[in-house]
């Protein structure tokens, strides 16, 4: 069986989406998650070995013939659409519906539609113009996305902002685009290697598509889009979305010539988008930008495995076999972090349905209303910490082992790879830190204010699509080596010579391993809950060493548990800080206030365009309607001109 | 043949007993603990002209004595004397965090170390860490000279550096080797005469030996 | 393929064994204080007391307070039977099996601090807060380690890597390892296991609300996590995968006592820093590591 005929199911399915989304909500629903089943089935069938599916047909759009093609590395990415999409259109059912938004929710179910058909095309498309028409109307949709509750100042801002970041990328892409049609004589995308003149082209892709990734500094729109779009939203962009931008580097870096500099470039970005991402999460008091945030830690870790996937190729790919390992590393964190984020942002949107809030310090205790969201949350942050025996440590130990190897082979690669490893390290204790402070904050302890106490589980339609990711992180944290062949085929695609490689047995030892640890815990828990039943259970207050009357704002909060880690990052961080500090006997009031800013948006971006906004202030006094001042400007600027010319021909 | 590649071992080991020293100094928060680091890494360079040369040389081990006396003992106990009178506040005041000045000072000396590999340096040179380690001297000195503001601490700044020069300047002792030494002694006797006046004048004039005060002078 | 009953012996050695150390701990410090100090199998008695008392739990508490113990517990024991005994190998090793421990090292953290937020008090939070922070600096230090030990012996597998000693650069790898050691296992000069001010702990502070057999679950995987430390520095400094195999027995045995009496006397002869210090001391380990990893790669390269 081909994949043609499920693709062509779920682009009807799609398209259809967009014409009855408003109107029809049932009809819609069925419609997208057949459309998202289809999707996955049609990977699924190019993951497991099928041929590569192409389509050309005579029809032409612009000028250019339609021309699909569906491969390995686009079919990894084509199922996480497909998975993800369907999980946030399930999500948005009940999160978004139209008993509470009328007029937002049917206009998010057709802008979801057209989002998940252009970025469906944008990976089919092997036509330059077509990738870049889908790439164009993808950008646009998520920002309607993005837009939906635009009644809010703060949504349409983090919308523009969006815009604007996203059309500086589309000029790089267009450029981009352009060269390469130009240069090649065609359209036609494909394996192109032996051009070594088109290497330089790859730094435009580089700025345009790691603008989308998200990668620093490129990433101000990210933290204010993911934390500002409603949460099923919030889980498409930073599941899928941000992966476009991978997938085109990818993509492009694989079928262009790319010089070592490129792998030093990317990797390095890698590390640093890693480190400082999870620094500005772990200081976050806003749960969704720390969620945001994170996304830009985890596009960093694909960004070094890839990175130095591109190194290893540059001394040799046959020689430098450690590269496929970061590689395989870096695509199955697309999976992953595709699966895990979504997961968090779905727990996070449950929590923001039904208390209202994003600030942490304001919540607490949740989990006794919320069991189902606290415990998905729970896992979702074990996994996203990248602890074992879940799927983040998986892909995480790819990377690291093939970076470890690169520092074995003592060659010249092992010089990046050593403090790479180390700002991997660090950037995993971070998230560790995040992690534990966002789950704790939000789900533990003892509710901070009326709304976390009056909060409530999220019902059946949300809690479907939670469950559903959280199985897929179990799944492929406890059985790595099935999904290992998919990965390495993906990794045959982008670099041919590392194809039909066998999955390293060591990825076997860690499947069992991982699958032994797990049942281990659940036999320890199971065993100690069982040993503390018989000795008897008895609920008190917090002792607390000995405090009488807790109250919920003696707890921890956000700001107070990020404290130490966020003071070694002030000089990236720049925290403003208002302090009224509590004075005399009898203190009636005290202030303590901090924001994160986005220090690179406001620091630097803001300034400067403050800077050139002044000047076109000025300019622009010279446009004030006076028909005679115009004729005079008219006079001015013929005589420059001619003083120019006679002063040129003069010698 | 042997000999010589033992004693460039032990000359390398007691180099690196001088780095790691300037860490020590880069970190220590208390001013007995800067002065006790400075006083063994003056020590510890003492020894080392009586290591480089191949033949016992009387000259050699007098200077190389005085030396260890003058910086290991003489000038420690002048500052910690100078500490006691004037009784100084023990801790030292960072203006650059002790964490970040650390970090500081090791990325300077594994960037001493990389940087000593492109130098065109002469062969024998070549595996030693003297160049590699009177770099990262002089840079730990700078960097306690600016980051510190007591004026006790900037002087052993002012001798970690010293002790940077007279590292690079064992380099000559085959060619020069009485030349160097006495330039050394004379330019560290100099250089305590003259931060010991600084260090009485700031006293008498501001009751005070902390050198951000020293501002008021401005106008 | 390892056989039934080494497997036996060695969880039965590591679950016996490793609460003996922090009461040799506690008798060296009652030693050098002139102290008569409890018996040298005093945790034991406590722990069997543990298991048989009842669970007082926080109105807060979710059951995750329970599991959290619990996940640590085997997240601890699995990173020791990770780890190779000198010629015996380890009970399980595969290619990058190091790192797995160190993960597994940090899902221990993750539920110690899970468990401890659950009670919604200050002093825990407190303890959470810095245990988690401060870990960021160890772990820096750790991964630098096991990065040191596989430049010097050209492999990403325990046994491998801990076969020979660490090289030139042993001295300061083993200073640096035994700065984590402290720091991990929240010994004197980071945290003092004895203190009675809340405010001034990190790992007992965050146990404060535990009790029963989920408290005797925390103090044996503490005591497991200290064994586990002191063999780590001992395998990466001693060349014990070399030697015969009653050799390396005794060589262990003696380093690891060796290793508790010199945590012992540090703590008794050293002060709890002040935390505005830690991070300064957590950074020095670092570079012990980070000159040892260079050391071994210039040792590598020659």
């Amino acid at each position: 069986m081909t994949p043609g005929p499920l693709l062509l199911l779920a682009a009807t399915t799609l398209v259809a989406g967009i014409v009855i989304g408003p109107r029809a909500r049932s009809a819609w629903l069925a419609n997208t998650l057949a459309g998202a089943l289809a999707l996955v089935a049609a990977a699924i069938l190019i993951l497991l070995g099928g041929p590569v599916w192409e389509w050309r047909s005579v029809f032409l759009i612009g000028g250019e013939p339609l021309h699909f093609r569906l491969d390995s590395l686009s079919a990894l990415f084509l199922a996480l659409v497909g998975v993800v999409g369907g999980a946030s259109t399930a999500y948005a059912h009940e999160y978004w519906s139209d008993r509470d938004r009328p007029h937002s929710a049917p206009q998010g179910r057709r802008w979801s539609s057209a989002m998940l058909l252009s970025m469906v095309t944008l990976l089919l498309s092997a036509n330059g113009l077509h990738f870049f028409i889908a790439w164009e109307l993808f950008a646009l949709s998520a920002y309607f996305l993005i837009t939906l509750d635009r009644g809010r100042r703060e949504v349409r801002a983090a919308g523009w902002l969006y815009l604007a970041a996203s059309h500086a990328g589309t000029v790089c892409l267009f450029a981009f685009f352009a060269a390469l049609a130009s240069r090649t004589g065609s359209w036609e995308l494909g394996p192109m290697r032996e051009h070594a003149e088109l290497a330089p082209l790859f730094w435009l892709a580089l700025a345009g598509f790691g603008l989308k990734a998200g990668m620093f500094p490129l990433h101000i729109w990210l933290p204010s889009a993911h934390a500002n779009a409603p949460s099923h939203v919030s889980a498409l962009m930073s599941g899928v979305a941000i992966k476009m931008g991978i997938y085109g580097l990818v993509r492009f870096s694989g079928w262009l010539p790319v010089s070592a500099a490129a792998g030093w470039t990317v990797a390095g970005i890698g590390a640093v988008t890693a480190l400082l991402g999870i620094a500005f999460a772990f200081a976050q008091n806003d749960f969704k930008r720390l969620l945001a945030y994170c996304s830009v830690e985890n596009i960093g870790i694909i960004l070094v495995g890839l990175g130095f996937a591109l190194v290893a190729e540059s001394q040799g790919a046959s020689l430098s076999v450690w590269g496929r390992l970061a590689l395989a590393g870096a695509l199955l964190h697309v999976w992953n972090h595709g699966l895990f984020k979504s997961l968090l942002f779905f727990g996070a949107g449950s929590v923001l349905h039904t208390t209202g809030t994003r600030e942490m310090s304001r919540l607490g205790g949740l989990w006794r209303a919320m069991p189902w969201t606290a415990g998905l949350f729970a896992l979702g942050a074990l996994a996203i910490s990248g602890l074992p025996p879940l799927n983040g440590f998986v892909s995480e130990w790819l990377v690291y082992l093939g970076l470890l190897d690169a520092v074995t082979n003592h060659g010249s690669a092992a010089w990046a790879a050593m403090p790479a490893i180390i700002v991997l390290g660090t950037t995993g204790a971070l998230a560790l830190a995040s992690f534990v402070k966002a789950g704790s904050m939000i789900f533990l302890g003892s509710p901070r204010t009326k709304p976390a106490r009056l909060a409530h589980e999220c019902g059946p339609w949300m809690r479907a699509p939670m469950l559903a990711l959280a199985l897929g992180c179990v799944a492929i944290g406890l059985a790595p080596a099935i999904f290992w062949p998919t990965v390495a085929r993906a990794v045959g695609v982008w670099q041919p010579a590392w194809t039909g490689i066998d999955a390293p047995a060591p990825l076997f030892a860690l499947g069992w391993v991982q699958l032994s640890l797990a049942a281990l815990a659940c036999a320890a828990v199971a065993a100690l809950w069982w040993q503390a039943r018989a000795n008897g259970l008895r609920r008190a207050l917090t002792w607390d060493c000995g405090y009488a009357v807790p109250t919920a704002h003696m707890q921890y909060t956000a700001g107070s548990f990020a404290g130490i880690g966020a003071g070694w990052f002030a000089w990236i961080l720049q925290p403003e800080r208002r302090l009224h500090r509590p004075r005399g006997l009898f203190p009636t009031d005290a202030i303590r206030l901090e924001r994160i800013p986005e220090t690179v948006l406001e620091r630097v971006i803001g300034p400067v365009a403050s800077v050139i906004m002044r000047v076109s202030t000025a300019v622009r006094r010279l446009q004030h309607g006076h028909l005679h001042y115009y004729i005079a400007y008219l006079l001015m600027g013929l005589s420059a001109l001619g003083t120019f010319v006679a002063l040129g021909s003069k010698p | 043949m042997e000999r010589r590649c033992r004693v460039s071992g032990t000359l390398n080991l007691l180099i690196g007993l001088a780095m790691g020293l300037n860490l020590l100094a880069l970190a220590s928060s208390r001013l007995p603990t800067l002065i006790g680091a400075v006083a063994v890494q003056g020590v510890v360079l003492g020894v080392m002209p009586l290591l480089m040369e191949h033949q016992f040389d009387w000259i050699v081990a007098l200077v190389a004595l005085g030396t260890m006396a003058v910086k290991g003992f003489v000038i420690p106990g002048l500052l910690r004397r100078a500490m006691r009178t004037a009784s100084v506040d023990r801790e030292v005041e960072p203006s650059i965090g002790f964490v970040a000045s650390l970090l500081l000072g090791s990325g300077g000396t594994i960037a001493a170390v990389a940087l000593s590999r492109a130098l065109p340096l002469l062969p024998e040179h070549a595996g030693s860490l003297l160049v590699p380690g009177s770099i990262a001297s002089v840079l730990t000195g700078f960097v306690l000279l600016i980051g510190r503001s007591k004026a006790i601490s900037q002087v052993c700044g002012y001798l970690v550096l010293e002790n940077g020069i007279y590292l690079f300047g064992l380099l000559l002792i085959h060619a020069t080797p009485l030349l160097v030494e006495a330039g050394i002694l004379l330019d560290v006797t100099v250089g305590i005469f003259v931060t010991g006046i600084i260090v009485d004048r700031i006293q008498r004039a501001f009751d005070s030996l902390d050198t951000r005060k020293l501002n008021v002078l401005r106008e | 393929m390892m056989s039934f009953l080494e497997i036996v012996l060695r969880v039965a050695g590591w679950l016996v064994l490793a609460p003996l150390l922090p009461g040799i701990i506690n008798k060296v410090k009652a030693w050098v204080a002139g102290r008569r100090g409890p018996p040298v199998l005093q945790l034991y008695y406590d722990l069997g007391r543990l298991w048989q008392k009842g669970v007082v739990l926080s109105t807060l508490a979710s059951p995750g307070f329970i599991a959290g113990p619990a996940v640590t517990w085997v997240a601890i024991f699995g990173a020791a039977m990770l780890l190779p005994l000198g010629p015996a190998g380890a009970a399980l090793s595969f290619r990058g099996d190091v790192l797995l421990l160190i993960y597994l090292l940090a899902l221990a953290r993750f539920c110690t601090t899970w468990a401890a937020l659950e009670t919604g008090s200050a002093f825990e939070g407190m303890g959470a807060a810095r245990e988690v922070s401060y870990a960021v600096l160890s772990e820096a230090a750790l991964i630098t380690a096991v990065l040191t030990l596989s430049v010097h012996t050209g492999s990403v597998t325990l046994a491998t890597m801990l076969e020979p000693a660490a090289g030139a650069g042993a001295a300061l790898l083993g200073a640096g390892l035994f700065c984590v050691l402290l720091a991990e296992n929240c010994r004197v000069p980071f945290d003092d296991p004895n203190t009675h001010l809340e405010l001034t702990m990190i790992h007992e502070a965050m146990i404060l609300d535990h009790s029963g057999p989920p408290l005797a679950a925390i103090l044996h995987g503490a005591a497991m996590k200290l064994l586990f430390f002191a063999l780590l520095l001992i395998e990466a400094v001693v060349p014990v995968g070399t030697l015969s195999p009653f050799a390396a027995a005794a060589t262990l045995a003696a380093s690891v006592l060796a290793v508790t009496v010199a945590v012992g006397l540090v703590e008794s002869l050293l002060a709890r820093l002040a935390f505005r210090r830690v991070p300064l001391l957590l950074t020095t380990a670092f570079l012990l590591c980070l000159f040892a990893l260079l050391v071994a790669w210039k040792g590598g390269a020659a």
